[in-house]
């Protein structure tokens, strides 16, 4: 059984114009990729991937979405919140080389799972993607990490046009074709992406949009991956079946939210639809 | 090994006696298929509304030391959307299935049952006792034993499928309730529904724990009135009986059996022992039988029927 924990905000962080860090001073046993069911008893409880967690703190980042979310942003520090967890898989913590794909909101578990990596000895690169340069997240909590880290928006306005998943296909590709010949301009792989930027990564990992993950999904090769995935979730523990996927049935509150390569491969509903609170379907 | 858990109910063979109960594991095809998939001889459905229902507002789950109390406000898809997925599902499976439904008066109740009838669902269980939209609906029509006959009767009088009455385990007389289904040509019983309902406060923020505040009891700790309510019942009716509550294991599942159960619901104890809780169980009656000496599930006796059951008041 998941004790029930009810304690104070210890901390808010604005992180852009609807997205904001919340910190409680509480000793969580979570791992990388799981999520807690956040409530103020005063009508809904959603889950939260974990955005952070040390030895006596754990964070949650939270977008202003629907009507729960919106009375979360009217909290302040030292309000009492209630939350049970934490729930669902967990990100394999890999010691190689690993590339870490984030796009807009999904961001956040990649900055909890990059410190677990870190630790783990792993190197590891991150590329983090959003519309603009003021929706991107976690962009100075990333470069105070001993990691390689691209950060690039649609709009480009941190100098190039791109998403997370044109910068990882560059480098994913990158270590697939053969090696570039020096002063060959014409090679697709000369340039930026040139000799002594060629990665070899033997993990990938993704967060965000699952339409990002189903583009990206194009580009993984053989490489081993695992992707977050959201559903509609309302028990977390396995037994109202909102959250299942199609057509294994597997829970993505117990068996997900991260699910690996062999899995994700078999999900007929991914990138395509997703199921509402009454369980009818809905297409991304 | 599972053919010595083969079972038949109103005529069609079980692989087991087990069931997959309405409210768990299936809002989609997928869910009920990997229920069937991990041992279930039968799945149930959502509890399927003639209007998609995105149930209530959360908390509607609360998880306590003694089993789980839930307030989901009968979300669901729809009949339309929700038969739409239970033909997905027997489309890669044989196993039967029920479709269980929700309506607040008999009209209603006609029409999810003429939606029905075009479907590929085996059974058709009428939903009587949800507890947790007292708000919406007031007292479930599961408490009134003329509301009973009225809804029954009226369904039965259009369905091309078997009904079973899904009856409630929070009523004065439980003897009334079920001879009254059986009287209006209910095909078979399934109960109990949860168990109260009751409540749980955060002491913290003082606030109840659920959103709506009350809740349907589950779990490990309401099989003793479980039972005694299903051995009451087989006393007292001749139509098959799908027994539950709180069956958590293969020795509480034969318990189920004893007091007079054909088949046997597994729930909450999904969330106890994971989906593979029904191959689990399966495994368990098996050794219980070895143990035992019954070689087939048919031999495993029932109590002694009570005396005079019709006439045993419940208080």
């Amino acid at each position: 059984m998941n004790k029930r924990v009810t304690l104070t905000i210890a901390k808010i962080e604005h992180e852009t114009k609807d997205i904001k860090t919340f910190t409680f001073y509480h000793k969580l046993d979570a791992r990388p990729g799981q999520f807690i069911m956040l409530t103020d008893f005063e009508g809904g409880e959603k889950p939260f991937s974990i955005s952070d967690c040390t030895e006596n703190e754990f964070s949650v980042t939270v977008k202003k979405i629907g009507e729960f979310t919106t009375r979360l942003f009217s909290k302040r520090e030292g309000d009492l919140m209630s939350f049970r967890g934490a729930y669902g898989s967990s990100f394999f913590i890999s010691n190689t080389k690993v590339l870490l794909v984030g796009g807009g909101y999904g961001v956040p578990p990649l900055y909890f799972l990059a410190k677990r990596l870190l630790k783990a000895g792993a190197e590891v690169v991150v590329v983090n993607g959003a519309r603009t340069e003021e929706d991107l997240l976690f962009d100075d909590k990333f470069k105070e990490l001993n990691i390689k880290y691209i950060n690039i928006t649609e709009k480009g306005d941190l100098g190039k046009k791109g998403t997370s998943v044109s910068i990882a296909k560059k480098l994913l590709q990158n270590q697939l074709v053969p090696k570039p010949q020096l002063g060959n301009n014409n090679h697709p792989q000369a340039g930026a992406w040139g000799r002594e930027n060629r990665e070899k990564f033997d993990f990938l990992y993704a967060a965000g949009p699952e339409k990002m993950m189903k583009n990206l999904q194009k580009f993984t090769g053989d490489i081993t991956y695992e992707f977050l995935l959201e559903r509609y979730m309302k028990c977390a523990i396995g037994i109202c079946g909102n959250c299942t996927v199609d057509p294994l049935g597997i829970r993505l509150c117990v068996e997900g939210p991260v699910l690996h390569k062999k899995l994700v491969e078999q999900l007929t509903e991914f990138g395509k639809y997703h199921r509402d609170a009454s369980g009818k379907r809905i297409g991304f | 090994m599972y053919n010595r858990l083969k079972t038949k109910f109103l005529g069609i063979e079980v692989k087991s006696p087990l069931v997959l109960p309405a409210g768990i594991m299936d809002m989609s095809f997928s869910g009920l298929d990997i229920s069937a998939r991990n041992g279930a001889g039968m799945v149930t459905s959502k509890s399927l509304t003639l209007e998609p229902r995105s149930g209530h507002k959360g908390p509607v789950i609360a998880e306590f030391e003694s089993g789980l109390l839930n307030s989901m406000g009968l979300c669901n898809p729809g009949i339309v959307d929700g038969l739409a997925e239970i033909d997905e599902f027997k489309e890669r499976s044989d196993t039967p299935v029920i479709v269980s439904v929700f309506a607040n008066n008999t009209q209603d109740f006609i029409k999810i049952t003429n939606r029905v009838n075009d479907s590929k669902a085996d059974f058709l269980e009428l939903n009587l006792s949800c507890p947790n939209v007292y708000d919406e609906f007031g007292i479930p029509l599961a408490a009134s034993k003329n509301k009973v006959y009225e809804i029954v009767n009226a369904v039965k009088r259009d369905s091309e499928l078997p009904v079973i009455a899904k009856l409630s385990p929070n009523v004065l007389n439980i003897i009334d309730i079920a001879t009254a289904a059986e009287k209006a040509g209910a095909d078979a019983l399934c109960l109990i529904n949860t168990v109260g309902p009751g409540m749980l406060i955060d002491i913290k923020m003082v606030k109840p724990v659920l959103f709506p505040k009350f809740g349907g009891l589950s779990g490990p700790c309401i099989k003793p009135v479980a039972l005694k309510l299903i051995y009451q019942t087989y006393s007292a009716v001749n139509i098959p009986i799908i027994g539950m509550g709180g069956v958590t294991d293969g020795e509480d599942a034969i318990e189920m059996i004893m007091a007079g159960a054909i088949l046997v619901g597994v729930g909450t104890a999904v969330y106890y022992r994971g989906i593979e809780v029904f191959n689990k169980i399966n495994k368990e009656i098996i050794q219980f039988m070895d143990e035992s000496g019954y070689s087939l599930l048919e031999e495993i006796p029932r109590l002694e029927k009570l005396e005079n059951a019709t006439q045993t008041s419940d208080l």
